[in-house]
């Protein structure tokens, strides 16, 4: 059997592909990206990047209905999106296996919540499995696949961000193929009104018996007995790894489905121990269920209910409840060092944007893309980022409530390519026949930069790639019935700026696409920029513009510092120089023409 | 056999993700078991990025607890700083002699540490400085680095070149193959050669 390191993104896609899935669809989110990713070069399956999570769920949905065994996968905020139609599907008897593979983000390292997806396992009544390492990840989701089909049940794989990029070693197996029977006419089964919907309330609640009668047997949840010990901990995931190297005086329960749990099986065994204590990521959910099933345990009374739980942070509850670890602990303090914080990289499109905005002093609807950075320091320049798509009713509520205080002013939201065909479309076509004073301006990068470069409908206008779906943002909007809509350079940047002020100037609903392709993603590159330090005068505007190559140097002969451009850095999108007081910054495209012309 | 735990620290951008993956490959195809760590996310825009790569005859978790590791391998000077706590006392850092400034320091908020191998030193690790970027330069290809940095580290761990040479083969672009071969050799014979 071939062995190889994989993550655990990874060894789902594998998972997928040797239970004979056929069809796996997705939206890019972090932790879960790669798993689409690794799952095209698997031929045997089709694999989508839907607009959104929503499409991704409803393509894996038709294709279990024809007996086609699918996968969706998505981030744990992507599963909202996705809750409208996976909340009536799972009232349905599932025919070919689904499993729906969601990544938690438990500590929010590239998140704008911490929501806890099992949750949602006992809201739509379906049985979750929670692997620890990319092998159960892989095996999890076979598993999963045949639970599906033995139970008429959708199943939740979850996972966190950290099991979903960590690596391990996987054991590989071959393909099996299983028959695809199509899509067979069954108007009880699949029509969700009533008297049918009624009666699957019934099916629901028995299915869960059923899992629950399954989990109590299932060696998905096993006993490490520890000899002599008077502590039971009760865990699951990545915190099981971390238990199994600190080597605790106590017996562990490893959880490999939390919903439903083993109830009797954990009340049978804590009865031979002191204490029982659950070591849970997140919300007390193992923790509550077991003290509502009158089981005495604790949780978060040692273990936070916020950010990830390391070995550090489990070792540390672990001692406040006394029991001891034989892995030994160290005492090393870190170091004071500088943070770092993500940053616009060279060459960014949005940078243009922000310095305007900065200067225009306006309030800002932000939404979420690369784009959100603009909250950071030195552009502090939007002042909200909550959920995709969110701006443009936002601002309509803004402006009404300032409409209502007589604090009527414009206002401004910025919304990306990919954030637009996500959830942007109906907000649009609401916002289409507004009175008030609102600019919103598109980010149209032609990619969907923050999760790695997937494309959008408008990346084929960039690449000239046939293949790739073709629209253009004006023309949709102009169709929606929206008239004042342009499209500009934003590189111009005191035509930006003009073109920005006087559509703030303007009553009614004012749209401007800023066309410039990501320079990351498409990797951009002009010669590069250099600053002259007998010109400069060290002001600082350029530093303000805040490009990762720009900072204030000491040159040999000159006492002040002046700015510096570190050429290795710089894709000369020549912002920079654009606003230099002075014209100190130029191009080295202008040198190798011979002179430095002025 | 103990577990040996690597920490690799660098910025958003350097090519962290494949140093990990390279490593940890090394060590499954030596007959060990590994598992690995890694930040990506956000921290991708220029931010801070981590992996480790922990390897042994049984592996439970793939996070260095603080205190426990053997050796880093530092693409960038403060990013070694920032994790050296997760090292112990004597573990070895090879140490990228190349700065990226953080926007704090971009903006004159922040100091970018002066002396950053004195400070390792002083908190009692063997520190190895490369001139990786530099060294790069020279041969042709700024992207040989990590290459270089991975030879450097090499060094320290006990897997056979062979193998290091076959992985590596395996997981650059073929164009780039024997350059990248060159690279691993000259950073292995940097930290041979150059007794700290
Ligand atoms: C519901 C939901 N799905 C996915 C994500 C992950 N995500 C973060 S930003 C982003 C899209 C950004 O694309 P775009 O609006 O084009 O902005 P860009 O990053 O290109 O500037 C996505 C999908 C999310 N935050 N929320």
């Amino acid at each position: 059997m071939q062995k190889v390191v994989m993550s655990g993104n990874q060894a789902v896609a594998r998972g997928f592909w040797e239970a004979g899935g056929v069809v796996a669809a997705s939206y890019p989110g972090s932790p879960t990206v790669e798993i689409l990713e690794s799952v095209k070069a698997y031929k045997e399956i089709y694999s989508h990047w839907a607009m959104n999570e929503k499409i991704a769920l409803e393509i894996a949905m038709g294709s279990s209905m024809a007996g086609g065994r699918a996968m969706a996968s998505m981030k744990h905020v992507g599963l909202n999106i996705a809750a409208d139609p996976f909340m009536t599907f799972t009232q349905t008897k599932t025919n070919g296996g689904f499993v729906l593979v969601v990544g938690d983000d438990p500590g929010l390292s590239s998140s704008q919540n911490e929501q806890d997806t099992r949750v949602y396992a006992r809201f739509a009544n379906v049985a979750l499995l929670e692997p620890s390492t990319p092998q159960e990840a892989k095996d999890f989701v076979k598993l999963g696949l045949s639970l599906s089909e033995e139970n008429g049940t959708p199943v939740i794989i979850r996972l966190t961000s950290n099991l979903c990029h960590s690596r391990g070693v996987v054991a590989l197996s071959e393909r099996e193929e299983k028959d695809i029977p199509g899509f067979v006419k069954d108007q009880p089964r699949y029509n969700m009104l009533p008297p049918h919907a009624n009666r699957q309330q019934i099916f629901m609640h028995e299915r869960v018996l059923k899992l629950q009668g399954y989990a109590e047997e299932s060696p998905l949840n096993v006993l490490v007995p520890r000899e002599g010990s008077d502590t039971l901990l009760v865990t699951s995931s990545l915190p099981y790894c971390y238990l199994m190297e600190l080597k605790p005086e106590a017996s562990v329960l490893k959880l490999g489905m939390t919903f439903p749990l083993p109830v009797q099986k954990i009340r049978q065994l804590s009865h031979n121990y002191r204490q029982t204590i659950v070591i849970e990521e997140l919300v007390p959910l193992v923790e509550q269920e077991l003290k509502a099933a009158g089981i005495a345990v604790k949780g978060k009374d040692y273990f936070p209910f916020t950010g990830e739980l390391t070995t550090d942070v489990i070792r540390a509850g672990l001692i406040q409840a006394e029991v001891e670890c034989s892995a030994p602990q160290a005492t090393v303090e870190p170091s004071s060092s500088p943070r770092r914080t993500p940053m616009l990289c060279a060459g960014c499109p949005h940078r243009p944007i922000f310095d305007v905005l900065r200067e225009a002093d306006v309030t800002v609807i932000g939404d979420i893309g690369c784009y959100s950075l603009g909250i950071l320091e030195p552009f502090e320049v939007l002042n909200t980022v909550i959920s995709m798509g969110a701006s443009l009713g936002m601002i309509q509520g803004v402006a009404k409530a300032h409409r209502y205080a007589d604090k009527v002013r414009p206002l401004v939201a910025t919304i990306g390519d990919g954030t637009f065909f996500h959830s942007g479309l109906s907000g649009f076509a609401d916002l289409a026949r507004t009175e008030e004073n609102i600019t919103i301006i598109v980010l149209d990068n032609r990619t969907t930069a923050m999760t790695g470069g997937q494309s959008t409908p408008t990346t084929r206008d960039y690449l000239k790639d046939e293949s790739l779906y073709g629209m253009s943002i004006a023309e949709i909007l102009v169709a929606f019935g929206i008239r004042d809509v342009q499209e500009i350079d934003q590189f111009h940047l005191s035509k930006t700026r003009r073109v920005i002020s006087e559509a703030m100037e303007r009553d009614g609903l004012s749209v401007i696409i800023a066309k410039r392709p990501c320079a990351l993603n498409f990797k951009v590159v002009n010669p590069h920029f250099f600053v002259d330090p007998e010109v400069c005068i060290g002001c600082r505007r350029c530093i303000q513009v805040n490009c990762p190559p720009i900072s204030m140097h000491t040159y040999p002969g000159i006492d002040d510092s002046k700015s510096f451009i570190d050429p290795k850095m710089c894709v000369g999108c020549s912002v920079c120089s654009q606003v230099c007081p002075v014209k100190a910054i130029k191009s080295s495209a202008l040198l190798k023409k011979g002179g430095g012309s002025k | 056999m103990s577990v040996t735990s690597i920490m690799i620290a660098g910025v958003g951008g350097q090519g962290l993700v494949l140093a990990t993956r390279i490593v940890a490959s090394v060590a499954l195809a030596e007959g060990c078991d590994v598992k690995t760590g890694d930040v990506v996310g956000l921290a991708q825009r220029g931010g801070m990025v981590w992996g480790s790569v922990r390897f042994g005859e049984v592996v439970h978790s793939p996070l260095i607890p603080a205190g426990s590791g053997d050796f880093m391998l530092a693409m960038e000077a403060l990013e070694g700083l920032r994790w050296a706590h997760l090292l112990k006392p004597g573990a070895t850092v090879l140490l990228n002699n190349y700065s990226i400034f953080p926007n704090r320091v971009l903006l004159e908020k922040d100091v970018y540490p002066e002396d950053v191998p004195g400070l390792l030193k002083a908190r009692g690790l063997e520190t190895v400085s490369i001139d990786a970027e530099t060294m790069a330069e020279e041969m042709g290809n700024r992207k040989l680095a990590n290459t270089i940095l991975l030879g450097a580290l090499s060094a320290s761990l006990p897997f056979p070149v062979k193998t290091w040479q076959g992985v590596i083969s395996e997981n650059v672009p073929p164009k780039t193959v024997e350059l990248n071969l060159k690279a691993f050799d000259a950073g292995r014979d940097a930290a041979t050669s150059d007794n700290h």
